[in-house]
């Protein structure tokens, strides 16, 4: 039970910032597409960025294990990846 | 205190302070839960649950039998999360428009671009929902489940569906926009 609300609230959590930094909006994630405005990639390169440091750090220390990391077939992400811009340009979702 | 309120009912945040946000909940959900934040693979296992009662024999594969096993899964419960997440973001910015005129499409540019009609932006977003759940089927994942959480595991196959995610992109986007681009 505390397990799920801990999600919900992550949940909430990531729904806010996709919100505050206007992912949720049809526009933005056009512009991205047009190099008229950059906000998806600084907001996904700056999460990246913290995460990668906290997540690796935290390993470092032996607080947590990672789990079951995506794995790669080249083939499959690529193509996944180039429909997936399709439909990323055509809707802004 | 009173500027940190004022900055939280902003509308738009500085993508950098956001992302700062989403990067420490991607580190909490490994830490707390030990799981990834992900999007698209809550609606295959809730497709799958669908399919299960309606047409067994259909949805009896490999992909819904061991990829992804129907259920109330971790992602659809952050699924719930997110929806009242973003629900919350918006009314703390005053733009949460439920049921006004306009609030089933309000994106300026859209209406300048594709065409003033809601059905032309839901028959739109319907047909291209479609292609996106699909092509995370095939890549493993969709821009949060794969290209962010993945990313920052360092997973090679995040970066390659990024590629591929932009260079598609921006081709759709030169196609759509042609010389309004």
């Amino acid at each position: 039970m505390a397990g799920t609300i801990i999600i919900l609230v992550l949940g909430g959590l990531f729904g806010f910032s996709l919100n505050k930094a206007g992912l949720t909006r049809y526009n933005k994630i056009v512009n991205v597409f047009r190099f008229t405005d950059m906000a998806v990639l600084k907001f996904m390169m700056t999460a990246l960025a913290v995460a990668m440091i906290g997540l690796f750090s935290l390993r470092g220390l032996g607080l947590i294990t990672f789990p079951n990391v995506p794995s790669t077939y080249i083939v499959g992400n690529l193509v996944g990846g180039l429909l997936f811009g399709v439909g990323m340009a055509l809707t802004g979702f | 205190m009173k500027s940190i309120l004022n900055y939280i009912r902003k509308e738009t945040w500085s993508p950098y302070v956001a992302g700062i946000l989403l990067g420490i909940v991607g580190i909490l959900a490994v830490w707390l839960s030990n799981s990834l934040l992900g999007a698209s693979g809550a609606f295959e296992n809730l497709a799958g649950m669908l399919g299960k009662a309606l047409a067994p024999a259909a949805f009896d594969n490999m992909y819904f039998n061991f990829i992804m096993p129907p259920g109330i899964s971790t992602g659809v419960i952050l699924l719930i999360g997110v929806f009242f997440g973003g629900m919350l973001g918006a009314a703390t910015s005053k733009t949460l428009k439920w049921g006004k005129k306009d609030a089933a499409n309000s994106d300026v540019q859209w209406k300048r671009i594709i065409g003033p009609q809601t059905w032309k932006r839901w028959g739109l977003a319907f047909v291209g929902a479609i292609i996106l759940e699909y092509a995370a089927g095939i890549a493993g994942g969709c821009t949060s489940g794969l290209a962010i959480s993945g990313g920052m595991l360092l997973a090679p196959a995040a970066f390659l569906f990024i590629a591929g995610m932009f260079a598609s992109g921006i081709i759709t986007a030169l196609i759509i926009y042609r010389r309004r681009y």
